[in-house]
């Protein structure tokens, strides 16, 4: 069954190029998508066009069966939620435990729900000791994971990851994916929005963008096995797939390999 | 950049915390018209006793309300002075000819620049000012050699003595009370305290709910911002802007080269914070509701009983003396 179905979608920001033309796509309920692209690709657009942040030219954007427009985007917003690039600027309470209060407060939560859900997934990603602490006390990791149980306190059935470990160190970014795997795994519908493959390859589907446009869309294996696609989509690729092409490519001689790899190694 | 504290909130368990913040707040504002009602010196010390006494049983050091009371020194000789050189009732208790000549003209222009140029080498700033005036006053009255350019003379009255005394103790009272208000209530309690006393004017088309979530936001972006300046700084001083040495004019445009792009990083990051809002059901106006509440206890009953009860003797006071 799909959550999300969109239908020829269109934007452009004031007179300039179409930032999205004629995107079609689908999501499943329970799967994880991630939408790849570069820099420009209309990615994150497409994230605010989902929640009603930004209004599509042209198209149509249907969740869980409902039509997006100005009437039905607030319970659109309840079923979707979204961290985004920068953990700073999304960080709203003036604490740990306000900002995860935050959504809930606006969907009218009862206190006393409200307190034991702030423990309760504060417990869920490992922020229990920092209730207090205020976010400049926290690093852009722990601001991320704030982010997130205030998301997965609004129980929505989608989550959005806009970019949400682009700014974060090494560290930070695998532990933020491990949640994601997580919050699949207990049945939420999952979008990572990501220029980096090596997120990509996690998930269950991968769609690509270039310049507003969707050039590829199918299951992960398919979509590693598209040569060509990726070719021409200026992802940086991963180096196992480099390998991969490198050695489809070439008559399999043990100095031929060994050439291979030599090049791979220095970066050539 | 790490620990900035917003606001001058002291931890402490005395009564004063214990308090609900809007209990606090209109405590404060009735001690305040309480102040203002009062017109006799004697009164108005009585006032300053219980002020100290509940500085005394709320714990809270005298040196912190002194701190308090730093920024308004000026503006508190200012009012002493002008009262007593303006005020010429009561009787007549000190009065002395200044006279300026030839040699003390210049004598004391050299003086206010030898002032003007020490002065940010000496630690009690306040203090070296006063000092400084009195030695004027002192050498305008004793000394006289030379021909006489003008003289007038200075005159203390009772009355006016006692009027800049009365003005003054009441203004340290004033700022004493406020003080004690942000010492010991977190800036995020006083806001909500300030939401809920001001909820009142929705009827009036003010909408207090969302005044208190802007100060709530801008308090929470106070350290950020101070850091995204700190690094801009950083990064000008790297170039080569000296922020600290210069003309006026440099610091002018140094201070713009900071603003320009302060100003930018504010735009883009409200731009952000909004869509973050909004995505999580954020919707201006609407009905929330809250994780923190404030709860009423007897202890604020008291304590707005114990200052109607001052409110009214002001009144009677005022009105029988």
């Amino acid at each position: 069954m799909n959550i999300i179905e969109i239908k020829d979608l269109s934007f452009s920001y004031q007179d300039e190029v179409d930032a999205l033309s004629n995107v079609t796509l689908s999501v499943k309920k329970g799967e994880w998508v991630s939408v790849l692209g570069h820099n420009g690709s209309g990615k994150s657009t497409l994230s605010k066009l989902i929640i009603g942040l930004l209004k599509a030219d042209s198209g149509e954007i249907k969740v869980d069966g409902v039509i997006l427009n100005e009437e039905s985007v607030h319970d659109i917003r309840r079923k979707i939620g979204i961290v985004f690039q920068n953990p700073d600027n999304q960080f709203v309470g003036v604490t740990v435990e306000d900002d995860i209060a935050f959504g809930m407060e606006n969907l009218c939560f009862e206190q006393s729900d409200i307190v034991d859900k702030i423990k309760e997934y504060a417990e869920k990603v490992s922020m229990s000791e920092y209730l207090k602490k205020e976010p400049h006390a926290l690093s852009g990791g722990q601001k991320q994971r704030v982010a997130i149980a205030g998301i997965l306190a609004m129980k929505t059935d989608i989550i959005i990851f806009d970019e949400a470990t682009s700014m974060l160190d090494p560290k930070g970014r695998e532990s933020i994916m491990n949640y994601i795997k997580e919050i699949n795994k207990a049945g939420v519908t999952v979008i990572t929005i990501t220029h980096d493959m090596k997120e990509a390859v996690l998930s269950d589907r991968i769609i690509i963008l270039k310049e507003g446009r969707v050039i590829a869309c199918g299951d992960t294996n398919d979509i590693l096995n598209d040569k060509e696609t990726l070719n021409s989509s200026n992802l940086e690729l991963l180096l196992p797939l480099k390998l991969q092409y490198l050695l489809d490519e070439a008559n399999l001689s043990n100095d031929k390999v060994k050439d291979i790899l030599w090049q791979l190694s220095l970066n050539k | 950049m790490k620990n900035i504290i917003i606001g001058q909130y002291l931890p402490g368990t005395s009564f004063l915390y214990k308090m609900d913040p809007r209990s606090k707040i209109i405590a404060l504002m009735i001690l305040m018209i309480s102040t203002f009602i009062l017109k006799d010196v004697t009164h108005i010390l009585i006032m300053l006793g219980v002020v100290l006494l509940i500085l005394k049983i709320g714990g809270i050091p005298i040196v912190r309300i002194a701190r308090g009371l730093k920024p308004i020194m000026i503006l508190l000789l200012f009012t002493f002075t002008f009262q007593i050189i303006f005020i010429k009732t009561g009787n007549l208790i000190f009065d002395t000819e200044l006279t300026l000549t030839v040699f003390t003209l210049p004598l004391m222009i050299f003086i206010i620049l030898f002032w003007y140029l020490t002065r940010r080498y000496i630690k009690f700033k306040f203090l070296y000012l006063l000092i400084t005036a009195f030695g004027i006053l002192t050498m305008l009255s004793l000394y006289t050699p030379g021909s006489v350019l003008s003289s007038s003379t200075l005159e203390v009255y009772g009355d006016g003595l006692s009027g800049a005394f009365f003005i003054m103790v009441r203004l340290i009272i004033i700022v004493t009370l406020s003080t004690i208000l942000t010492l010991t209530t977190k800036p995020t309690d006083l806001n909500l305290g300030l939401e809920k006393i001001l909820k009142p004017l929705s009827i009036i088309r003010i909408n207090a709910e969302e005044i208190a979530m802007i100060i709530s936001i801008a308090l929470r972006y106070i350290p950020t911002l101070l850091d995204e300046a700190n690094k801009i700084m950083l990064a000008q001083a790297s170039r080569g802007v000296d922020f600290t040495e210069g003309k006026f004019k440099d610091k002018v445009m140094q201070i713009i080269s900071l603003l320009v792009p302060m100003f930018i990083i504010s735009f883009k990051r409200s731009d952000d914070l909004a869509n973050a809002m909004e995505a999580r059901s954020f919707v201006p106006g609407k009905r929330r509701t809250r994780l923190h509440t404030l709860s009423w206890h007897n202890l604020d009953t008291t304590v707005i009983v114990f200052c109607i009860f001052i409110f009214i003797s002001a009144i009677t006071v005022r009105v029988m003396f």
